[in-house]
């Protein structure tokens, strides 16, 4: 092992997905570590790990009962001052470990949390890790009884990495744990949630005014919600709208709770698809969205974009908010080239690879965790622009964009925002190259 | 409650230490975790992870390889990393996940060795402890690995002990440290972890003494007096510039010293060298020496231990990394010197203000 090891979408494509080769298997090699892979070692390093997630509740504080070391990374996140207040840190050794006895100390800890806060928390979220999950506690059983003891809501967080291509991840986890506090109410027909993020949409997204077109007077989403009362209004909602799947097992869990049902959207960057989602809705709300203008704003960007700056070459990584092969096959469908992509290939975007390797066989994909990612070397790659924070990492000297910030994009305007921002940075270095 | 922090987060764990210890060293280092003990320690507690490649892994545990002990598995996984690599030597770290199931570490070690062909080191940290453990634990399996031959020993020749950016704050501590003892006359120094290689750690026994920076490698001072009767003095030969300018504020004064016990140590010495009367108390959250400590120096147990040792020490001035400030009562007008300790803050020193 001394090179980067790749295939092209015809190969893979080829193989099928039950014949994905095992380089681009996580569980069948070590996981390299790099910069590129930061946000999949450790979630909670930048943007929303369980940690940060877990504090989505309104007036929220978070204990973190662990060994030290799982706490360390909070320390980055605590750079921001007021997230620094919330987190509280019960720290196990091993004699814990061995025995389980720091379990009794919760209900106490927490009681001391609630009244070292200058504002009484709303809740106490308790962030377990891999050390519980090996020891079986009952967390729910623990959180009840510090509940009681503290007289205030306990809702256990499960930051179990060991169980991250498990049924219930971290991230999928985490989702129900912040919306379980939610009280049942009654309905109100104009109210929506829209689940999945910890962060809210970009402002532009066409998503809000199509859902008004529909009479959806109320919007709601947990990273917008004020205080307490706000986020408990979400009860009211007549339906959520889930946008990240990872949000799905925490949308069911309020459909037999509270009796929501929920609509699924998936983030897209081909317009003729998204066009296709909003038609979807549109007949699953009984109603018909004009979302024409949206879809042709978009479309110019991108024309507008290859006007200016040609038929660019692309390399796509995964650290940013697109599916890596979803966004390739986009713009390859859009006239553009994709050299690479660096991304995990499953079940659910297999098909993308299947489309990706008609369009365009020679893509080369390669998974940022595989062994052979240090001996990777972009100098022969011929793509020219980058999208991605792991894949400017690989091409530290090519323009791009990582793509991965807290806002998140959605349907038509994230399109036109991708392409406006990647303008921007083509300019940028344009301008630095004179 | 003891074991409750209200103020502060975690400071550096021990899987760090181990990892800082042996990352410079051109080994392969699989950390036996699920991924986010691996992501803690690169992303935040070793800042060269960030400038240059590294052969840094996580085992990517499952709750089933946990369940069944797959160190079988663990170590196949390994080999085919190593294969035509050309790196020198595995390392395996631990964290609480080995620890809960009990790893049997020195049977890795046995397997990797045979499987590889080429030498292994495993350090069994927990993640319960504190980063200087881990390396302490890694320094000393490094030279027992490795430094096996007595070699003549080269006048002139000095090796550092103890040196990494989690006790030195700085990419550049290894040629800072260097340079202080090329001052001193030294001919040639080897400073272990940063900037000495492993054909250094091979000949280890050929350096007229060693010098222990940190308390972490004095338990590989100790092996290498015992092995090849190479002397060792604990003394820091470095401060940060920053810190020698602060020093004169100290002189006369009552100062609480808070930082590795060996660079605290070297603080107090500098301001009693300007003015004997002053009164310098050293602690340190970490390991505390009780050979190197003088009276009155203490180790801080707890977050609410400190509070009150701060609080009634009736203390002028403490030196201590800015992000301890938190904590420092707020009633109490001290005059506090920031002395950034990277396992503590995650701080260099080039970010001082």
């Amino acid at each position: 092992m001394n090179r980067a090891y790749s295939i092209t979408a015809a190969e893979l494509a080829a193989r099928g997905r039950e014949g994905i080769p095992p380089e681009l298997l996580s569980s069948a090699h070590l996981i390299y570590s790099s910069p590129a892979t930061l946000a999949f070692n450790s979630p909670g390093a930048q943007g929303f790990g369980v940690k940060r997630a877990g504090l989505a509740v309104p007036g929220s504080v978070m204990l973190l009962v662990a060994p030290a070391c799982c706490g360390r990374n909070t320390a980055a996140l605590g750079c921001e001052a007021s997230l620094a207040e919330r987190f509280f840190y019960l720290m196990q050794d091993d004699t814990d470990i061995v025995t389980g006895r720091h379990l009794a100390r919760i209900p106490e800890a927490v009681k001391e949390v609630c009244d070292s806060c200058a504002e009484r928390p709303s809740a106490v979220m308790i962030c377990i890790t891999c050390v519980d999950a090996l020891l079986g506690t009952d967390m729910e059983r623990v959180c009840r009884k510090a509940s009681e003891y503290a007289g205030v809501p306990v809702v256990p967080c499960y930051m179990y990495a060991l169980t991250r291509e498990g049924r219930l991840p971290p991230m999928v986890s985490v989702r129900r744990s912040v919306y379980s506090l939610l009280q049942p109410r009654e309905k109100v027909a104009s109210s929506v949630n829209i689940l999945g993020f910890f962060s809210p949409l970009r402002d532009d997204s066409e998503l809000y005014t199509l859902l008004r077109s529909a009479g959806i007077r109320t919007i709601r989403e947990i990273s917008r919600c004020a205080d307490y009362a706000e986020y408990q209004a979400m009860a009211e909602a007549n339906f959520n709208l889930v946008l990240n799947q990872e949000a799905r097992h925490a949308a069911a869990d309020l459909q037999k709770r509270l009796g929501i049902p929920s609509v699924e959207l998936a983030r897209l960057y081909q317009t003729d698809k998204i066009a296709n989602q909003y038609r979807l809705l549109g007949q699953a709300v009984g109603a018909e969205f004009d979302d024409a203008p949206f879809r042709e704003c978009a479309e110019k960007t991108i024309s507008d974009f290859r006007d200016r700056f040609g038929h660019r070459t692309f390399a796509v990584g995964e650290w940013l908010n697109a599916d890596p092969f979803e966004l390739s096959l986009s713009l390859i469908r859009n006239g553009f080239a994709v050299s690479e992509i660096y991304g995990t290939v499953g079940g659910s975007n297999f098909v993308y690879v299947r489309k990706i390797a008609a369009l365009s066989p020679g893509t080369k994909i390669y998974s940022n965790l595989s062994p052979s990612m240090m001996f990777y070397d972009g100098s022969d790659s011929p793509c020219d622009t980058v999208i991605g924070r792991d894949a400017m990492y690989y091409h530290p000297g090519l323009p791009g964009v990582p793509w991965n910030e807290e806002r998140q994009p959605f349907g038509y305007a994230g399109v036109a925002a991708l392409f406006g921002v990647l303008g921007k940075a083509l300019s940028e270095k344009k301008e630095s190259a004179r | 409650m003891k074991s409750l922090l209200k103020h502060l987060s975690p400071f550096a764990p021990d899987q760090s230490g181990a990892v800082s210890a042996l990352f410079d060293f051109g080994g392969l280092i699989v950390i036996c975790d699920a991924g986010g003990c691996t992501g803690n320690i690169c992303g935040f507690d070793e800042p060269r992870w960030f400038i240059r490649r590294s052969a840094v892994f996580s085992a990517g545990l499952r709750d089933m390889d946990a369940i069944l002990g797959r160190d079988d598995k663990l170590v196949s996984k390994l080999q085919s990393a190593m294969d035509g690599s050309g790196l020198k030597f595995s390392a395996i770290i631990g964290t609480p996940v080995p620890a809960i199931i009990a790893t049997d570490f020195k049977a890795l070690k046995r397997m990797a060795e045979k499987r590889t062909g080429l030498p292994a080191i495993t350090v069994p940290t927990t993640g319960t402890r504190h980063y200087d453990r881990g390396a302490s634990d890694a320094w000393l399996e490094l030279f027992k690995t490795f430094a096996t031959e007595r070699h003549a020993i080269v006048p002139g020749t000095v090796g550092i002990l103890g040196a990494s950016p989690l006790d030195f704050p700085s990419l550049d501590a290894g040629e800072l440290l260097s340079a202080a003892l090329v001052a001193e006359g030294w001919k040639s120094v080897r400073c272990y972890g940063m900037g000495a290689g492993l054909d250094d750690v091979r000949t280890a026994s050929a350096v007229a003494k060693n010098l222990v920076v940190s308390p972490a490698g004095l338990a590989a001072a100790k092996y290498l007096l015992a092995t090849f009767g190479t002397p060792y003095e604990v003394r820091c030969p470095w401060l940060p510039p920053q810190m020698l300018d602060a020093l004169p504020s100290l002189a006369g004064k009552k100062t609480l010293v808070i930082h590795q016990q060996f660079a605290a140590n070297a603080v107090r010495d500098a301001v009693l060298n300007l003015d004997a009367s002053s009164q310098i108390t050293v602690a340190s959250w970490f390991m505390m020496e009780p050979d190197y400590m003088r009276e009155n120096d203490f180790h801080i147990e707890s977050e609410e231990a400190f509070i009150e040792a701060v609080a009634n020490g009736g203390y002028d001035a403490v030196v201590c990394d800015s992000r301890l400030r938190t904590v420092l009562p707020r009633t109490q007008a001290f005059h506090i010197i920031d002395f950034p300790h990277f396992a503590v803050s995650g701080r260099l020193f080039d970010e001082v203000k």
